[in-house]
């Protein structure tokens, strides 16, 4: 079952362009990675299945339910963070975070003790004022709030900015522990690396509209990678003219290009060379996203 | 339910010092009212002195001023302005923090309806202001007794006293529509005391020149003391007219807070 499902989705600020014609399924239980550059439309999204900003036109369900007419209904079992958090600022910690665990069904004392614990972890001090705490603080509490009450589907947009790096690695670990429970994530960035190391699929956005929805593991293998050999004797470049190399780059015993292709093919021409060393490098998401998004149409 | 709570909560303070204010300031100057009938006569031919058009704009009326009732009606009109700004800084304030706090994206993420967010916050605000008025109307019976004459009653006063929490009402529900017609208020005082104050000049200017009609289009001429004193209720219609706005601008409001879109907090 799809958990998000949205359709021809659009979201238009007067003349300005939120999202357009937008067409995205999450499954249950993955986490789904969604990425653009700012103003891409990935907030316009989030916002709009959160019921926080109305659609223009298409449709959206969350959990089979349509986001128009039950949004409490959907939002009792999703957990949000926005990328910029905002509390108010004359409550202590741990008053707001128990406010916010007072709109769900979930748990109370279980709830509690998820606070609690949630705290220990990213080593938050529950009894200061939000106007006391610093920015990535803050984060911490509206990491805490977005968990505590176990939901089904986690939505973090930009997420991480703000924490740093060790807190970032306990944070995406509780996640990948969250999905492990069961909860379905979806995982809105501009960083790719994040995305890389956390989702099981991307859909990457541009100008409003979803170019590309693929596995990040088959996003990785159908890359092009990079070779750089170092032979034993010289190098002679016609060995290399193979279907699906490019970029060639011969200097003395070094050479190295690019192959895009089966990788069988590769490995049978690098069979009869005398090898010194070998380095195969995989394209990271950045270079995949730049080769999506300079090619605008994602086929 | 928790909406509610925490909206008591955070207006807890300055609910209690508008209470005490208010109060207070009404004991200060009842406490004057001795000094002005000592003798009465003396105090007539000074009043009588001044313009009729500043006696009016003061809200003189020398046919009652000399009663506890009258005098506490003089006093009633400064009361009733103070307590407009209190209700109408509460309606428009607790009605656009969450987007002047930018927690709109915090409160409206969570199960909850936005009528039902709407409720919870005007539910309060009410409650912070009869909690006003209790004091306020407890205080004036007060001195009522310990002031007593015989012309004096205590269901006039109650009812004269009433006349402040139904203005409330109505800068509360004024102060509701403006919060979600004006977008990102940054500062909640700028835009209630122009309001405010709009209203009573329109008041003051009708005293002036002496137009009754401008009762039926300030607030502060809906329930006129001198009135309530003479006739011993309500004018039926200004009620109406206060109770008929605020419907309307309560409604208006539950409309466009439902519709409106919540503006990203970046």
């Amino acid at each position: 079952m799809d958990v998000i499902e949205t359709k021809q989705l659009t979201k238009s600020y007067g003349a300005a362009r939120g999202i357009v014609d937008l067409d995205m399924s999450v499954r249950d239980g993955e986490i789904y990675g969604f990425i653009g550059p700012n103003g891409a439309g990935k907030s316009t999204t989030i916002r709009t299945l959160l019921g926080l900003i109305h659609p223009t036109s298409g449709t959206a369900t969350v959990f089979g339910k349509d986001i128009t007419t039950s949004g409490p209904e959907i939002r009792q079992q999703v957990g949000y963070l926005p990328s910029e958090v905002f509390y108010y600022d004359d409550m202590r910690a741990i008053d707001l975070l128990r406010y916010s665990a007072s709109f769900y069904a979930a748990d109370r004392s279980a709830t509690e003790a998820r606070i609690r614990e949630l705290a220990d972890m990213f080593d938050l001090d529950l009894t200061k004022k939000i106007d006391d705490l610093s920015y990535g603080n803050k984060k911490k509490v509206g990491i805490i709030q977005g968990l505590a009450h176990q939901p089904r589907l986690i939505i973090l947009d930009e997420p991480t900015g703000g924490l740093d790096p060790l807190i970032q690695q306990q944070f995406f670990h509780r996640l990948r522990e969250e999905n492990a429970r069961g909860a379905t994530i979806l995982f809105s960035s501009h960083i790719l690396g994040e995305v890389q190391r956390l989702c099981d699929r991307v859909a990457i956005i541009k100008e409003g509209t979803i170019i590309k929805v693929e596995e990040i593991r088959t996003l990785l293998e159908n890359q092009t990678k990079r070779f750089t050999l170092e032979l034993a004797g010289p190098a002679d470049p016609s060995r290399f003219v193979v279907d699906g190399v490019s970029d060639l780059a011969v200097s003395n015993h070094t050479v190295s290009f690019l192959f895009r292709g089966r990788i069988n093919d590769v490995t049978s021409m690098l069979a009869g060379l005398d090898l010194v060393d070998l380095l195969v490098e995989e394209p990271d998401l950045e270079e995949i996203f730049l080769h999506y998004y300079q090619r605008g149409d994602g086929r | 339910m928790n909406v509610f709570l925490r909206e008591l909560r955070a207006y807890r303070r300055s609910t209690i010092t508008w209470a005490v204010a208010l109060s207070g300031i009404l004991m200060l100057f009842m406490a004057l009212y001795p000094t002005f009938t000592t003798d009465v006569a003396v105090t007539r031919r000074l009043l009588e002195q001044f313009p009729e058009v500043v006696r009016n704009a003061l809200d003189i009326s020398l046919s009652t001023f000399f009663s506890v009732n009258g005098f506490f009606g003089y006093l009633l009109n400064f009361a009733i302005l103070a307590g407009a700004i209190q209700a109408m800084n509460l309606g428009t304030g607790i009605i656009a923090k969450e987007t002047t706090g930018r927690t709109a994206d915090f409160l409206l993420s969570k199960p909850i309806t936005r009528s039902t967010v709407v409720t919870a916050k005007l539910a309060a605000a009410v409650v912070l202001l009869v909690v006003t008025n209790v004091v306020f109307a407890a205080g004036a019976v007060l001195l009522a007794t310990l002031l007593s004459e015989e012309e004096s009653s205590a269901g006039t006063l109650l009812l004269m006293a009433s006349t402040l929490l139904l203005v409330q009402l109505f800068f509360l529900a004024l102060g509701a529509l403006v919060a979600v017609i004006v977008p990102r208020i940054k500062s909640v005082v700028a835009v209630t005391l122009p309001t405010v104050f709009a209203f009573y000049i329109v008041g003051m200017v009708g005293d002036v020149v002496a137009n009754e009609d401008v009762r039926f289009l300030t607030p502060f001429k809906f329930f006129e003391p001198e009135r309530i004193i003479t006739d011993g209720r309500l004018d039926g219609a200004t009620l109406a007219i206060d109770a008929a706005f605020v419907a309307l601008a309560v409604g208006l409001s539950y409309l466009m807070y439902v519709r409106e879109d919540v503006r990203a907090s970046t």
